[in-house]
């Protein structure tokens, strides 16, 4: 027990004094949630907007109007040559384009359903598919407004529209903020763990001090533990750090409990801190340990679900995704967040974490023993 | 009974053998010096001896204890060198030494005392805020050495300790040991510096894995079975080559400074006489040399080489 806590303080000691580490260890998180968290947005706005407009009447003016009355749309120009369209969007000046063709306020007041074209820039197709959703609602608006003015002008009552109500549980104002702030705590939560342990055991090999540790009476289990209790005390305080800017800072709201959060947060560690303890054992330097964990690092970001959703994978990339720890992590710490969904409700994600976090971690101390023998 | 037995010792990676069946024993107080060339299999020996590398054969035993079973009870007794400076560079003398004294346990109280001694002894009392990276070469070897001093061990094995660093401390450090060995800690030293031989009661010299003689640095220079001569000249290639050809020349060593003759009859000094005038008087001088260590370790090799 002693000589473990000789191990923590020296640890404790090597991080206090390099400073680059401390760096990366306390700056670099705040700074990636501040970007991250306002980059990684799914919300769409500001399209900037081109308006063929060949009726020019006050009802077209009237659409016009309210397109340019949202934030979601900028209007850029008026115009009424439609060579335009494809030259402005070739050099990237606009994303939508809304041909209002001739004799449309007549054609409509006469119920001869006249017909806009809307031209989208499909080069980014997340954005243009947000886009056309929101012209549509815009113009169905219109339409629904004015067929009700013209129906009650001329006593015709033959329009059925079906009317939705939409209402968002859990994030009700679509923010992004509130689904990718929780998203980086997971990643935090892999990022450091994993490759502060892999970098300072492997440092104790390159540099040789593994050596005259092992000549000491300093039982294995109490170097590893020494090793790894700073970095599990580390990440926790990181994860303390990032929780209270995201929910002072972006108003995350936290619907979950905080102690089932951090229960489930100590059984990812283990995967975490385990892969760590593995990369250090098939590496022989920093630099080394450091380009295995970024390599392993960004598959499991990538198939955790954090940029894109697994269910837009193909199918057996999504099977693939059951073999990431991170994965269930991520949807985990996501319902905690939003949902604040009980253990009850996670255990189908909560079970195989477990599983894997014990698997890795135990296969990874096993290996390690036997390396340092 | 002997503090350090070694009995038959084999290790091989892969299918190379790094030690073939090497057995020696080392006395209580013992001074004593592994020398032998790089890859000659000392630092696989000298690290099986500290119980970091399991024998593929033989056994070795510290206080008539079997290293491999007694681990632990090993590890309290033995102070361990490494080759490289493996000491936190970004911890300070005063740290390291402290990190070492709790990973063995010293008492609080013989604590202070040891340090104190350990200052006083390595001298770098001045330097204790100091961190272990910014150290001279030296200094650093000195600040290992107190690390590994820090338990009062029995057994110290340093493994190439004056490697790489100045003559001044390489002197200040066999004095250091010399001073240790009076405090009846038996040492285990390697070095490729065969000058250094000299400084150790007995010393076997190891070449490709094997012990190929054994005793103390006079013992083993009286073993040396031929008449030897230091030879100098003008030109010391073409002399090389006249000697080559001669038939009771026995073998030829080129040195710095000048070349050593090893005779299978000792020549008189009417052959000398002769030679001196056969070569044109580029032959100057000759004289009966004793043997140095580097002489017998080239004899005593030749016939694996």
């Amino acid at each position: 027990m002693q000589r473990m806590l000789t191990m923590i303080r020296k640890e404790f000691r090597q991080i206090f004094r390099d400073r680059p580490m401390l760096v990366i260890i306390f700056i670099v998180p705040v700074i990636q949630l501040l970007i991250m968290s306002f980059a990684f947005t799914s919300e769409v706005k500001h399209i900037s907007c081109l308006i063929v407009d060949f009726d020019n009447t006050p009802m077209s003016r009237d659409l016009i109007h309210s397109l340019h009355h949202t934030e979601q749309f900028d209007l850029t120009e008026m115009t009424t040559d439609i060579r335009q369209i494809d030259e402005r969007m070739k050099r990237w000046q606009v994303q939508m384009a809304l041909i209002i063709p001739p004799h449309f306020s007549r054609d409509l007041e006469r119920h001869l359903n006249p017909q806009c074209q809307l031209i989208v820039d499909g080069v980014d197709g997340n954005t243009a598919g947000v886009a056309l959703g929101y012209a549509r609602g815009i113009l169905s608006n219109f339409q629904e407004k004015w067929t009700a003015e013209l129906t009650a002008s001329s006593f015709h009552n033959d329009v059925h529209i079906i009317q939705m109500t939409e209402r968002m549980l859990y994030n009700p104002d679509l923010r992004s903020q509130q689904f990718m702030v929780p998203g980086i705590v997971v990643i935090l939560l892999t990022i450091l763990p994993m490759m502060l342990s892999a970098m300072s055991l492997v440092k104790e090999k390159e540099v040789g001090t593994l050596e005259q540790l092992m000549v000491t009476p300093l039982k294995r289990y109490q170097l590893l533990s020494g090793k790894l209790i700073p970095f599990l005390l580390l990440s926790f305080f990181e994860l303390f750090i990032v929780m209270s800017v995201g929910i002072t800072v972006f108003k995350i709201s936290m619907n979950g409990s905080y102690l089932l959060l951090a229960c489930l947060a100590l059984i990812y560690l283990m995967t975490t801190l385990g892969l760590g303890i593995f990369i250090s054992t098939i590496t022989h330097s920093q630099q080394q340990s450091m380009f295995v964990a970024w390599f392993s690092m960004i598959f499991l970001i990538l198939m955790s679900g954090f940029f894109i959703p697994i269910e837009n994978m193909p199918l057996l990339l999504q099977k693939l995704t059951y073999l990431n720890p991170m994965r269930y992590f991520m949807t985990i710490v996501r319902d905690i967040f939003q949902k604040g969904s009980s253990l009850r409700f996670l255990l189908k994600e909560a079970i195989p974490m477990t599983l894997f976090g014990l698997m890795i971690f135990t296969l990874s101390v096993f290996k390690f023993q036997k390396r340092v023998q | 009974m002997d503090a350090i037995q070694i009995d038959n010792f084999q290790k091989q990676y892969g299918s190379r053998y790094a030690v073939k069946g090497v057995s020696f024993s080392i006395h209580f107080g013992e001074l004593f010096g592994l020398i032998g060339p790089d890859g000659a299999g000392k630092t696989t020996l000298i690290r099986s001896v500290c119980s970091l590398l399991p024998p593929d054969g033989g056994i070795i035993k510290i206080n008539e204890m079997d290293v491999y079973q007694n681990i632990s009870a090993i590890r309290n007794i033995l102070g361990y060198m490494p080759q490289h400076f493996s000491l936190y560079q970004d911890l300070s003398v005063e740290q390291n030494l402290h990190f070492f004294a709790d990973l063995y346990q010293v008492p609080q109280v013989s604590l202070k005392d040891k340090l104190e001694q350990l200052y006083h002894f390595s001298r770098l009392e001045p330097f204790k805020k100091r961190k272990a990276g910014a150290l001279s070469g030296g200094m650093k070897q000195k600040l290992a050495l107190s690390c590994a001093l820090i338990h009062t061990p029995e057994v110290l094995i340093l493994d190439e300790p004056t490697y790489g660093i100045d003559p001044v401390s390489r002197q200040e450090l066999w004095e250091m040991l010399h001073t240790l060995q009076k405090e009846n800690i038996t040492i285990l030293v390697s070095t490729a510096y065969m000058e250094e031989a000299d400084q150790c009661d007995r010393i076997a010299l190891m070449h490709q894995g094997k012990i190929s003689s054994l005793g103390s640095p006079s013992q083993l220079k009286n073993a040396y079975p031929y008449p030897l001569y230091r030879v100098s000249g003008r030109d010391f290639f073409p002399l090389k080559k006249f000697f080559l050809k001669l038939p009771q020349v026995h073998s030829i060593q080129l040195f710095g400074d000048s070349i050593h003759i090893s005779f299978a009859q000792k020549p008189n000094e009417t052959d000398w006489e002769h030679w001196k005038k056969k070569t044109n008087h580029i032959l100057t001088e000759w004289n009966l040399l004793s043997p140095s260590i580097e002489d017998c370790f080239i004899e005593f090799t030749r016939n694996s080489r």
